[in-house]
């Protein structure tokens, strides 16, 4: 269940993470604890198992971000529709002027990102 | 468009562990309350960092300091340095130059020395944050068209000192800086974002960037290793040439350089007292330091028309009003009102060049904190270690 949370969160689907957390996970969670020895043991196996956890989604999200452009470019038939190269920057010119303040920003950074992320490609 | 790599050879260091996505918060990690964003401008010469808490507006932390680490040297008498330190930064460095081997961190803009860089760095979360215990997130600025190497260099220098970074090009973050927030909805106010050119002019490099409401692309920016340290270089050498055996320091001549800097038609007499030997002479440098920043103008003209030109026609016009120096470049005498003569020269319509003002040294920082408060959680670089 903690994975699944971690996995949530990779995506960006905070919202669905934290409802998970809060109502499941801490039900779950409250029962593990109960089993334990003391609350100290209980902390600390419970630390142990999300930092494992988190490590291995970490992991898995990371290798993926390697593995699914290398398969791409090995396997022809599992790679995605050949993109228009005019719209491999990514940043069509002139797209829009900010408006909201924040959300122009993070489009910004989101436009950087995903020019990087081409480049790397 | 690029005109000239500015990547470096870095020196052996660890594979660093950032990866291209947020992973999950930990349980028990910082609470939101407990994470401090800050905007830094990693400078050649000087660094900017601000620091404040996320969801606000307000700044704790507001400095400038000088990108160098000073070593103590061995041997120094107790009582010397204030405290016994062994490392001293900044200006506390430059005023101990005597008693420290003092590095740069940072050549032409990117890391060459990455010890030295990643105890700046511990000096400048120290800064930002004195007790230590907050979760530090920066947003730092790099050179426009900053190689991977140059990137993964920053990287490398705050891994175990920041939790996580962002790195964006300087020019851009200048361009956000120097926006007017309270103002980008008022009519008859030019939003610097929707359509400018930013010629931030610093100590390594110099970066030119096109901002038209849209992340500027590789295409739209420009960086030239040519700025204020290769004239200090070029006054170093002519005033060499001209008065050998002058005996002053670099860092005199850049002195001389930021007081009586300008660009234009020759100022003569320009007369800078100097001591010399113990003895104060005067030394007529209208020649020397005019030649020296006019090559400024000779350098990144190319690099400026060559980004007017790339701009599309419905928007060059406008674009010709917004012409925007920062950085400490825009403190050279004229340097605005000669660019736009030349462009005008050269049959550009109606160009207009302003300076970004008095907050120069700060424009890159103010925008990357910006851009650290607005960032979103999976745009984060997470710092393993």
């Amino acid at each position: 269940m903690y994975r699944r949370i971690c996995f949530l969160r990779s995506e960006g689907l905070t919202d669905e993470a934290n409802r998970i957390e809060q109502t499941e996970f801490a039900a779950a969670s409250a029962k593990a604890r109960e089993s334990a020895e003391s609350e100290s043991e209980a902390d600390f196996l419970m630390k142990t198992l999300f930092a494992e956890e988190e490590a291995r989604v970490a992991e898995a999200v990371a290798l993926a971000e390697v593995l699914v452009p290398l398969l791409s470019r090995r396997l022809p038939l599992l790679a995605p529709p050949p993109r228009d190269p005019a719209a491999a920057s990514v940043a069509p010119r002139g797209r829009k002027p900010a408006n909201d303040e924040d959300r122009g920003i993070a489009d910004f950074i989101e436009e950087m990102l995903a020019q990087e992320r081409a480049v790397v490609r | 468009m690029t005109t000239a790599s500015i990547e470096k050879q870095p020196a052996a260091a660890p594979q660093q562990a950032a990866v291209p996505f947020a992973p999950p918060a930990r349980t028990g990690a910082p609470s939101r309350s407990n994470i401090l964003l800050i905007g830094l401008d990693l400078g050649t010469n000087k660094s900017c960092v601000l620091a404040g808490p996320p969801g606000s507006t307000d700044i704790t932390v507001s400095k400038v300091v000088p990108s160098v680490v000073g070593y103590v040297k061995d041997g120094i008498v107790d009582g010397i340095i204030t405290g016994n330190a062994k490392i001293l930064y900044g200006e506390e460095a430059l005023d101990q130059m005597l008693h420290v081997e003092l590095v740069a961190p940072l050549d032409e803009g990117v890391i060459s020395r990455p010890e030295a860089a990643r105890d700046f760095m511990l000096h400048i979360r120290q800064l930002a944050d004195p007790s230590g215990k907050a979760e530090i997130r920066a947003v730092v600025g790099v050179p426009a068209n900053a190689g991977e190497q140059a990137r993964e260099n920053i990287r490398r220098s705050v891994q175990g000192i920041f939790s996580r970074i962002l790195l964006i090009p300087e020019p851009f973050l200048a361009a956000l800086g120097y926006r007017d927030d309270s103002r980008v909805r008022q009519s008859g106010y030019v939003d610097p974002v929707v359509n400018s050119l930013f010629i931030d002019i610093g100590g390594g490099t110099s970066d030119l960037c096109l901002v038209q409401g849209y992340f500027p692309t590789r295409d739209d920016q420009i960086s030239i290793p040519f700025a204020g340290d290769a004239i200090d270089e070029l006054l170093f050498d002519e005033l060499n040439r001209t008065y050998p055996n002058n005996g002053l320091s670099r860092l005199t001549v850049r002195e001389i350089k930021e007081t009586h800097s300008y660009v234009g038609p020759s100022r003569k007499p320009l007369d800078v007292k100097v001591v010399i030997g113990g003895k104060s002479r005067t030394l007529e440098l209208g020649d020397s330091v005019g030649n020296a920043c006019n090559t400024l103008i000779d350098k990144i003209y190319p690099a400026l028309t060559t980004l007017i030109a790339s701009a599309s026609s419905d928007s060059v016009v406008t674009l010709l009003q917004n012409l925007i120096i920062t950085g400490g470049g825009s403190q050279i005498k004229g340097i605005d009102t000669v660019l736009q003569k030349r462009l005008a020269d050269d049959g550009y319509e109606n160009p207009k060049v302003r300076l970004a003002g008095q907050d120069f040294q700060r424009y890159v920082a103010i925008g990357a904190l910006k851009a650290a408060r607005a960032a979103r959680e999976n745009q984060w670089q997470v710092l393993l270690g």
